[in-house]
């Protein structure tokens, strides 16, 4: 690759830098919290400066960056693509992750002080940035598999009671999920002798209907719906992101779930791009997605769970526009797979900074009404998220749903365009409602809130970052739009990563 | 040989998601190893193109691909880290709810 003007080792290093930290974290520096937290953050910057420097050199060259690990040629050996979808959402992954980092320094939960907290919240960043940028299926599992691990252990360790549970009930249908993508594995390999994506996108063009193929699409759709909280998989979301940590559930409800969506647009853009069912099922399941999703949001009484339902429902928004396919469509999910990874990640900071003050540490909605009303810079910053989460202008949402609606209004798909328009409502009405129990009603008995708690760094970078998106939200929109165009014709994917292949 | 493999993915399979259907968290456990080791197996029969060849044996002219055995040692080893934290998991709630009842375990009901 003597074209490329970039050193193909950058791609290697976004995943490098928080595992070496976390080895390191964990020999070293054990007993020492504080030092820990630091170089947590100081391996998490480098990340976001390295996933930034992979996006604007895949920008400049319009070329992906590649590395064949350890000198072996795609595709007999494993190799690393940074193309444009890749290295967007490993900066996402990266940027929202130091602010979890960031999150968890300040704040006031015993178990962020276990000596494995900060090396699993890095293995954790290292996990999704290596499955979002690597070029092999079976290392896409290993990947996956890092993250589900460190998400399940760090959610088992919570504060909260229930932790143990939501995190064994995760675990469990997750190693369903690994093992449907392992099998996918096993039949695509059987098919078609390779497992370079690459590799396998042109073999699956050539001979699309070998008598495993379809099975592994499902397999592989199933296992991708379990990660992404696909509505008939979703039943453990809910309690897995409400029980774990708070910096820790900021991080699985805006992030770790884009592994899914980052999978299904892989699948579906590259390696099936032929296969019809496809559209149909991600467009019903991302329906189906914001029905239950918006509707649980609204009947819950407890902050974060309300977060958690309101994922659901913002991954069905995605879905659906993943399942449309067309250029607009996959642009528009993409952004709005990165402004509500901002929000989301803020708001349920925001949510366990209130818990963090109320007399009891809990996110119920009994507990917390009023307590806000000590807080009122984290009252701005909610409105201001939760006008985000709905979609009003100034704030990034805003961009991400006239996308998705202009790509629905292209594909005249009035009957999923209808169910997005009360999903929006339902989050209008869950927002309000909770912004109004928490910072507005005066409780009937006087609320004692602690004046300490945890620290509003995060949340205020994070809001800050979705305002700006929204205010100046070009330089996304133009990349998002040239990331779709690039996913258009897998056959540029196909070349540019096994370039100089034999 | 292809039959028999297939007949023992079948039953391991079976009886894997049979038990993973069960009430009692221990059987649901056991259900997953047994589903899981059936997928190990399916993989390293994707090895063995012709059926007649034993991945870990070679036969005069014919031989057997080396790379499902490297992946199937990983999804091993994965899933040996993923099983010991399930045992982990189970012996918290064996101390903690004197249960194997799922639905007794449950404190995240609403």
């Amino acid at each position: 690759m003597p074209e490329t003007s970039v050193n193909p080792h950058l791609a290697l290093l976004p995943i490098v830098l928080p595992l070496a930290a976390a080895a390191v974290g964990l020999l070293l520096l054990r007993h020492r919290p504080r030092a820990m937290a630091l170089l947590a953050l100081a391996a998490m910057a480098g990340g976001v400066w390295a996933s930034w420097s992979l996006v604007s050199a895949v920008n400049a060259e319009g070329a992906p960056v590649v590395l064949h690990v350890g000198g072996w040629r795609a595709p007999f050996g494993i190799n690393l693509v940074a193309d444009h979808l890749g290295a967007m959402m490993a900066l996402m992954c990266q940027s929202v992750l130091l602010a979890g980092v960031l999150y968890a320094r300040g704040c006031r939960d015993t178990c962020v002080r276990f000596p494995v907290f900060y090396p699993l919240l890095l293995t954790l960043a290292a996990g999704l940035t290596g499955a979002m940028l690597t070029g092999d299926l079976f290392n896409f599992f290993v990947f996956a598999e890092l993250v589900v691990i460190s998400g399940t252990v760090l959610t088992a360790c919570s504060d909260h009671r229930g932790g143990v549970e939501a995190a064994y009930k995760y675990f469990y249908i997750a190693l369903v999920a690994a093992m449907a993508l392992l099998l996918a594995n096993g039949c695509l390999y059987a098919e078609y002798g390779t497992l370079n994506m690459a590799d396998l996108a042109a073999r699956i063009a050539d001979r699309p209907d070998a008598p495993l193929a379809g099975v592994a699409l499902g397999l592989l759709l199933v296992s991708l719906g379990i990660k992404c909280a696909a509505v008939p998989f979703h039943f453990w979301q809910p309690d897995f992101h409400t029980t774990s940590p708070t910096a820790v559930s900021a991080m699985l409800s805006s992030v770790v779930v884009k592994l899914g969506v980052y999978g299904l647009i892989r699948v579906s853009m590259l390696l099936f791009p032929h296969a019809d069912s496809v559209s149909p099922l991600l467009v019903g399941a991302g329906v189906a997605g914001v029905a239950v999703g918006g509707l649980g949001a609204v009947g819950t009484h407890d902050l974060k769970r309300m977060l958690a339902y309101s994922t659901l429902a913002q991954i069905g928004f995605m879905l659906v526009a993943v399942g449309w396919k067309s250029g607009p469509a996959i642009a528009a999910a993409l952004v709005f797979a990165i402004n509500h990874a901002l929000v989301k990640a803020a708001m349920l900071m925001l949510a366990g900074a209130v818990a963090s003050r109320a007399p009891v540490k809990s996110a119920s909605f009994e507990v917390v009404a009023g307590v806000g009303r000590a807080l009122p810079g984290a009252g701005v910053l909610f409105l201001l998220g939760g006008m985000a989460l709905a979609g009003l202008p100034p704030m990034n949402g805003f961009v991400s749903k006239l996308g998705v609606f202009r790509a629905g209004v292209d594909q005249a798909a009035w009957l999923a365009l209808g169910a997005l328009a009360v999903g929006s409502l339902c989050t209008f009405v869950y927002v309000a409602r909770s912004f109004q129990r928490v910072w507005w009603e005066s409780p009937e008995a006087a609320v004692h809130a602690k004046p300490y708690g945890d620290s509003l760094a995060a949340p205020l970078l994070l809001i800050t970052a979705s305002l700006a998106l929204g205010v100046a939200p070009q330089p996304l929109l133009s990349f998002a739009s040239d990331t779709a165009a690039w996913l258009a014709d897998p056959a540029v994917y196909i070349d540019a990563s096994l370039k100089g292949t034999p | 040989m292809e039959l028999l493999i297939a007949l023992t993915l079948g039953l391991l399979f079976g009886v894997g998601v049979h038990q993973m259907l069960r009430r009692n968290v221990i059987r649901s456990a056991i259900g997953l190893v047994l589903v899981g080791n059936a997928v190990n197996l399916f993989l390293i029969h994707c090895g063995a193109y012709r059926g007649i060849v034993p991945p870990y044996t070679t036969i005069e002219g014919q031989s057997s691909d080396p790379l499902p055995q490297a992946l199937v040692l990983t999804a091993i080893v994965i899933g040996m880290g993923g099983f010991s934290f399930v045992l982990a998991v189970l012996y918290v709630f064996a101390l903690r709810d004197r249960t194997g009842d799922m639905a007794n375990v449950s404190q995240l009901k609403h």
